[in-house]
């Protein structure tokens, strides 16, 4: 079985960078626009905290609870391809996200400016995660509800996690998206390294 | 969570609200262990016998399952026949999954038996290979390819 893993150099490789947010921000859109296949749906079993305002002080409660996922694929090169997940944005819930971002690239979090407060669990989870982090503001009609630096401050991300404006329809602007995270996974990989 | 916030209520929007609710000892692994609750959660694992920890952590939802031309193929269950009639090129455990309208679990335990008989190769890999310079740069080259 040796010869299976990584090592092996003709062995097909895969990535994955997880698209979160909440419901409705654009998530599927983002993994179409850039994806070679129409996106998929697959259904996960998921463990869920219920974390909502109602719940705060209390100790949280866990459901074991089945979600709908939706992902695409972009084939790299021969032997690499990058698969997007688009993780589920169920407003009162914060998944027990380990068995997706094991191995990740990283993770998209893509915010309607309009809803900030439904993208604040995905935000709160990847950080926590250790993930490399985008916060992605989908320019529904090329507008935004607030600028950049209100949508930063309002979301309370580190000052080292890039916050863009995108297009969740547009290819181009996905995938500028995706290279703004690469480039953050770059240097914390770097990092690491030194 | 009430409705959508408006420019004025930002300042109340500051503190996120589930900062209290997820400290770093409740990331926790997930678990397939965990209670099943309902039917809907039991259902699927008829498929593979009752067994739910049986799934290999490294078989991970990007992980490529190729066929192994070198074995005859035994009669399977219709769902295992069809796992390996899916894989004649590097397919993932999420497309195999999405395509039979199989479960994420259930598909993952059954791509491990079938690896255990010896019927496909499963390409695991290192977690840390995201976290390899070379392979971010070779993911970036390939996404700058696209126009």
């Amino acid at each position: 079985m040796d010869y299976e893993r990584s090592a092996d150099h003709r062995a097909p490789k895969a990535l994955k960078i997880i698209i979160g947010g909440g419901f409705g921000v654009g998530k599927t859109t983002a993994v179409g626009a850039i994806s070679e296949i129409s996106p998929l749906t697959t259904e996960a079993e998921m463990t869920a905290l219920s974390i909502g305002v109602d719940d705060a002080g209390f100790e949280p409660g866990k459901v074991t609870t089945t979600v709908a996922m939706d992902f695409g694929r972009v084939t790299i090169d021969e032997g690499l391809k990058l698969y997007l997940f688009g993780t589920p944005g169920q407003h009162r819930f914060g998944f027990m996200w380990s068995d997706l971002t094991l191995g990740a690239l990283g993770a998209v979090v893509v915010v309607d400016s309009r809803r900030l407060e439904d993208s604040h669990a995905a935000v709160d989870y990847f950080e926590h995660a250790g993930l490399p982090l985008v916060v992605a503001v989908n320019a529904f009609d090329g507008r935004l509800a607030h600028d950049l630096s209100e949508i930063r401050w309002a979301l309370a991300v580190a000052d080292d996690v890039p916050v863009v404006a995108f297009d969740a329809r547009v290819r181009g602007s996905v995938r500028d998206t995706l290279l703004t995270l690469l480039d953050r996974a770059l240097l914390v990989a770097y990092r690491a390294a030194s | 969570m009430t409705g959508p916030p408006g420019m004025d209520d930002a300042g109340s929007q500051r503190i996120r609200p589930f900062l209290g609710g997820t400290d770093p000892a409740a990331v926790r692994p997930w678990s397939p262990a965990g209670p099943l609750t309902g039917p809907t959660a039991l259902r699927p694992y008829v498929m593979t016998g009752g067994r739910v920890q049986a799934a290999d952590p490294s078989i991970g939802i990007e992980t490529q399952v190729t066929p192994r031309r070198d074995r005859l193929v035994p009669p399977l269950p219709a769902e295992q026949a069809a796992i390996v009639a899916l894989c004649t090129e590097p397919i993932s455990v999420a497309e195999i999954s999405a395509r039979l309208g199989l479960h994420l679990g259930v598909t993952r335990i059954l791509v491990g038996d079938l690896r255990a008989a010896g019927l496909v190769h499963v390409h695991t890999q290192d977690a840390t290979l995201s976290h390899s310079p070379e392979i971010i740069l070779r993911v970036m080259r390939g996404l700058r390819a696209i126009s």
